[in-house]
This record gives structure tokens, sequence and C-alpha cells, in this order.
């Protein structure tokens, strides 16, 4: 970890500190500030981006521990996503158990799903578990859209999320729960990476065989990754499903899958920070664009057929990928690094 | 032991492959309906080798996997479209049109995305394609708003009669230019300069630089090959099928060609195509009574899972042996 200037680790527990010096401290506790007192200033519309924001960092958390620290690739995330959000509708509609019970199991559900599709991670890896994994996404895709539980196509209505009694219905107290179960998620995450089990994970991504050469069971490892980045995306799935309130098949398609890879590229592949800054940039990205540029190229272009301009956000979202592996392929992270690093010995030059 | 086991699985598989081929051919003779599916399924399946030989080209070459493949087909679909119903070209003249425009297309995603990306990590190599993908979406839903077309009719459409059952010719003329294609990208692969010099750039990159031959330039003819074929394959299905988004998914299913073929082998690939083609068509006439719909579509996903948890390098791929 990299210190600012004249600042010496005196003990073991000082090095792993994640947060080392009290302009950290400050910095942390204000920004937990400004996050948990947003609601007092921010007008509903924009609550809403943000809930979306956070339910879809904690899938992007996810898929940057499967693939962006134990390396395995998967394009199936927002089939995942809906396991978790279709387990929870159901236990809580059918079964009525209470939000709680529903968030932890739709979780495990998707972990387990997960697991079952990741089983091939042990003979292959790379395209071949690429493939795998879209299969897993239209499979997962068929099942909800013919079995009856889910109402398939037409889609079932879920209840607002409650916990003892408490509805989570008025946009702030959504905005506490989801952006609440984000900040344990990262925090979780960054913990994991320092771990033993998170060491095996980065042992794996760099080189499989010497990692099960150095003693790491990568049949555990694979499948644990599998099982954790697939929770991850079921706990999403389980507040998507709680917060917008009705569920269709079409909320879960291949394209996002693909987004979610390109939101952790973007980010940066196997860093902490890197899902909130890929996320942030493709979230506002799109709310710009399907706010503010689509209806005004529709308006002011319109020799071209109606509903060209939906072409855009696409267009632009495959550029920004192709553009960033190009160009920046470590990401937003790296660049973040960069500066950090830059600043690190200010205002001396040496 | 060990070698006695293989003989053994290689004769009850060449054993299991013949009575599978007997009964379908006696099924054809009993059954109508047996028959017309067979037919079908494996014209289909042509049309999947097709594009799934496109995949092959490009990752035998360049070992990239053109996750892109069912955009580019798509993409040449609503092309075709342009050119026959929007300009009222005839076919004969559309279809050097619509080949030009993919060997473009083919040119611009090798030269500004994949070859600024030699040499990088796989994941980066298959985000890339992906990347692609979503970006012709984008033109794609950008030049042709509207999501569905009927091409125009390509082949006479008198129906014929095999046996007892009824068949649409459309299904005969596919497989009949899905054989020429086959028989020309062979004769190409065989006898051409370039050919030789991609199947040897597939077999060595490096011996292939340092004989003098731009691998660069072979990295460039695979893609442009690898988008004419694609697109061929596009215009074939979607003559048959009208061009919808499911094309995309149809670009996606010609992935289980791939896989149950084996990556690295075109016969692999041309073999495997009428397999899943025939899958998917019984499976879909058989199956859907006992099953939920459109299980039709997913047989070539769960075809995918099952080779990789049997056989992941497919029937004929090369088995790649890792050391540290």
């Amino acid at each position: 970890m990299s210190l600012p200037c004249g600042i010496r680790n005196h003990s073991y527990a000082q090095d792993m500190a994640i947060v080392r010096t009290r302009t950290q401290w400050g910095l942390l506790l204000g920004l937990l500030v400004v996050i948990f007192t947003a609601p007092l200033y921010l007008s509903g519309y924009w609550m809403g981006v943000f809930n979306t924001i956070g339910i879809t960092l904690i899938a992007a958390i996810g898929l940057n521990i499967l693939i962006g620290y134990c390396g395995q690739l998967s394009i199936g995330h927002a089939g995942f996503i809906a396991v978790g959000a279709y387990t929870s509708a159901i236990l809580t509609t059918r079964f009525g158990l209470p939000f709680p019970v529903a968030l932890i199991s739709a979780g495990i559900m998707a972990g387990l799903v997960g697991i079952v599709f990741g089983l091939p991670s042990i003979r292959v890896k790379g395209f071949y578990l690429a493939i795998t994994t879209i299969a897993a996404q239209f499979i997962i895709m068929w099942i909800i859209n013919q079995w009856g539980w889910t109402g398939g196509q037409l889609g079932m209505t879920v209840p607002f999320a409650s916990v003892g009694g408490y509805v989570f219905r008025s946009g702030a107290s959504q905005f506490y729960l989801i952006i609440g179960i984000t900040v344990v998620c990262v925090f979780l995450a960054k913990n994991l990476a320092r771990t033993k089990v998170g060491r095996a994970f980065i042992a794996i991504r760099d080189n499989d065989l010497a990692a099960e050469v150095m003693g790491v069971n990568l049949l555990y490892y694979k499948l644990l990754a599998f099982f954790i980045g697939c929770f991850f995306a079921g706990i999403a799935g389980s507040l998507f499903a709680h917060y917008n309130v009705s569920l269709t098949p079409e909320q879960f398609s291949f394209r996002d899958s693909i987004l979610y890879v390109g939101i952790i590229i973007i980010g940066g592949l196997g860093t902490s920070i890197g899902p909130i800054f890929g996320v942030l940039f493709i979230r506002l990205l799109q709310q710009v664009l399907t706010i503010n540029v689509v209806p005004f190229l529709e308006n002011s272009l319109t020799m071209f057929p109606s509903g060209f301009a939906s072409g855009v956000t696409p267009m632009l979202f495959g550029l920004v990928i192709v553009l960033f592996l190009i160009l920046e392929p470590r990401g937003l992270a790296h660049r973040w690094a960069l500066f950090k690093a830059s600043y690190r010995l200010w205002p001396f030059s040496y | 032991m060990k070698k006695q086991l293989k003989r053994i699985l290689k004769i009850t598989g060449w054993a299991l492959v013949g009575v599978i081929a007997g009964l379908v051919i006696y099924l054809c003779v009993v059954s109508a309906d047996f028959l017309q599916f067979t037919i079908t399924g494996i014209s289909v399946g042509m049309v999947y080798a097709l594009i799934a030989l496109g995949f092959v080209l490009i990752w035998k070459s360049s070992s990239v996997a053109n996750l892109a493949l069912g955009q580019i087909v798509l993409i040449s679909s609503w092309f075709t479209y342009s050119m026959m119903a929007q300009a009222d070209l005839p076919f004969y003249l559309a279809l050097p049109v619509v080949i030009l425009f993919a060997i473009f297309l083919g040119w611009v995603i090798e030269r500004f995305a994949l070859r600024p990306l030699i040499a990088q990590p796989i994941l980066s190599l298959i985000a890339v394609t992906l990347g692609i993908g979503y970006f012709i979406e984008g033109i794609i839903t950008f030049v042709w708003p509207t999501s569905v077309a009927a091409l125009p009719h390509i082949f006479p459409q008198e129906v014929v009669r095999i046996g007892p059952a009824v068949i649409s010719q459309e299904y005969l003329w596919v497989v009949g230019i899905c054989l020429v294609v086959f028989v020309l990208l062979t004769v190409f692969f065989r006898y051409h300069r370039m050919g030789i010099a991609m199947r040897a750039t597939a077999d060595d990159q490096m011996a292939v630089q340092a004989c003098g031959i731009p691998v660069t330039r072979v990295f460039s003819t695979s893609w442009m090959f690898a988008c004419v074929v694609a697109a061929i394959g596009g215009i074939l299905i979607s003559s048959i099928g009208g061009i919808t988004h499911g094309l995309v998914e149809t670009g996606l299913k010609s992935f289980s060609v791939v896989i149950l073929g084996g990556l690295d082998s075109f016969v692999g690939a041309i073999v495997a195509g009428p397999i899943i083609g025939l899958m998917e068509n019984l499976g879909g006439g058989y199956l859907t009574r006992y099953t939920w719909a459109g299980v039709r579509d997913i047989i070539p996903f769960v075809v995918i899972i099952i080779v990789m948890a049997i056989k992941p390098f497919g029937l004929f791929g090369e088995e790649r042996i890792e050391r540290i």
C-alpha cells in the first residue's frame, strides 16, 4: 500500500489497515456523511438514479470478484441476477417469508446456480467458460420465461421490502436500504481481497496451474469464486425485485450481461474501487443519454425513421468498452492510482 | 490399461454413431414428419456450420474468440434487406455488394479494434468482441429501427415432394449453397497462397513470421473471410425465417456447433453443424409436447453445457496441454 510522505508502519496491524491516516479517516467519514444525508437534498428522481447505481454496484462487485480477482470469465451475470430476483419474489409472495430471509436466500440460491454452471471451470477456462456462462444465461431465462411460478412473459408483481412491519415504500427509506447494503457489500469485497481466499483467487487468476502446484485447491476456490460472485448477484437481484416492484424477464437480457462485463472493464479489473468508477460512469452516461441526448436527436433529426436514436446508447457503450480496452485496459482505477501517486509527495517534487 | 479403455470407448462411440444414423434413416423412411424435421434440421444446421466456420477461421489464425458473430450475421442480413428491398437490386447484383460490405466490415473490425490488442490476454480479446457486438447492435437500431423485416424471396417458392414429405424448396437451395461454399473454402485453403499462409499461421505463428509472411495481413484476411461467410449464412437463414433480432441468438447458437466440433477444426464445424440442426429440429418437433414451449431454441445451449462436462475440446478439437 502506498503511504503519504513521512508515514511509517510500526506493526503488522498498522500495515494491514485499510484506513491508515487521519486524513483518510476524515475523508471516509465525510463520504459516509454525504452519502447518508443525501435524501435531504436530492430530488426523488436522483435518488432513483442512485438506487439503480447501488443495485448495479452490488452486482458489479460480485462480477469483479469472479472475473477481476479469480479470472473466471462469466458473461451470464444478468441470468444470475434474475435467479436472485425471482427467488426473492417467489419466497415473499408465495411463501410469505420476511424480506431479510428472502434476501439471504436469494443470494444463496443464485450462488448455488452459479456453482452448477461454474462446474465446467474446473476443466476449461477463457473462451470455453464464456460460452458456458452465455448458455447458462439463456437456459436460466428460458426457465423463467416458461415456468408457471415466475409469471412467464407477463412477469410478476413483488411487494415492497419490509423489515419487522416497517415497509420501505418512500424514496428515502429505499435509498437507505439499498445504499446501506451496498456500503456493506463494498466493505466485504474490499476485505475479501486481502484474506487467504482473496489471495488464492488472485493466484488462480495469474496462473491456475502454478496455484495448484503451490497447494491452492482449485476445485474449491473456483467454485467458491462462482458462489461469492453469484451471491452478490443474487443480493442485487433481490433488492432490484423489491425496489422495482414488478419483474419481467426482459429486465435481465443478454445485453445487460455484456454491460456488466463492460462496467468492470471500464472501472478496472481486480481493484476494489474499479466497479464503483465503472458503475458511476456507465449509469450516469446512460442517464444523460436517455434523458437528454436521445429525445434531442429524435426531435432534431426528423428525416430518420422514428426510434432510431435509441441505438445511440448501445453504440456509445460498445464504443466506450472497445476504446477502454485499447487505450486504458487497466480502467479508471489505474487513472485514479496515477492521480493519487502524483499527489502523494505534493507539494514536494521528490 | 488406459489405452485399452480409450480403444473400447472409441469403438462404442462409433457403434453408437452407426446405430443413431441407422435409426435416423429408418425413421425417415417410416415417418413423413421425421423426414421433414430431418431435412429442415440438416439445412439449418448447414447454415450454423457456415457461421461456425467464420468463427473457426478467426480462432485458428489469430486465437481471437469472436463473440460478435451474431451481430455480424444480423447486420449483414439487414444490409441485404436494404439492398434488395429498399434499393431494389436484383439478387445477383445485391450479393456482390453484400460481400463487399462484409469484407469492409471485417477489415474495419480487425484494423481498428483487434490490431491494437495483439498479444493481449484472452479476457481483453473476448471483451473487445463483446464491445464490438454491442456497437453493431446500436448501429442496427440506429439505421434500421424497425425490428422485423422479411427479405424478398431469393429462391423459387414451389414445394418439393421427397417421398411422403412436402418440403419448401428453399431448404434444398440452402443445403446446396452451403456445400458450394464449403468446397470453395476447402479449395482456397488447399491451393491459394493466402490460404496456405493462413493454415501456416494457425500452425505456428512464430515460424510464419520468421518466414516473412505478413501475419497482420493474414489476420485481416481471416476476419474478412469470416465476415463474408457469416454474411452468406445470414442471407440464407433470413431468406427462410425473415430478419429479426433472434438472428443474434442464431449466431450464439452456432457457438454450440463450434464447441461440439472443436474450436480449431473445420471438419468439426461441418460435421457438428447438421448434428446441432438435427437435434434442434427433432427436439423441437417431438419434445415440445412434453416440456415447455421454446425448447427448440434452448437445445443448442444445453448441448454446450453437456459437451463442456464430458468432452470440453469437442469431437475433433485439439487438446492443448499447458505447461507452467
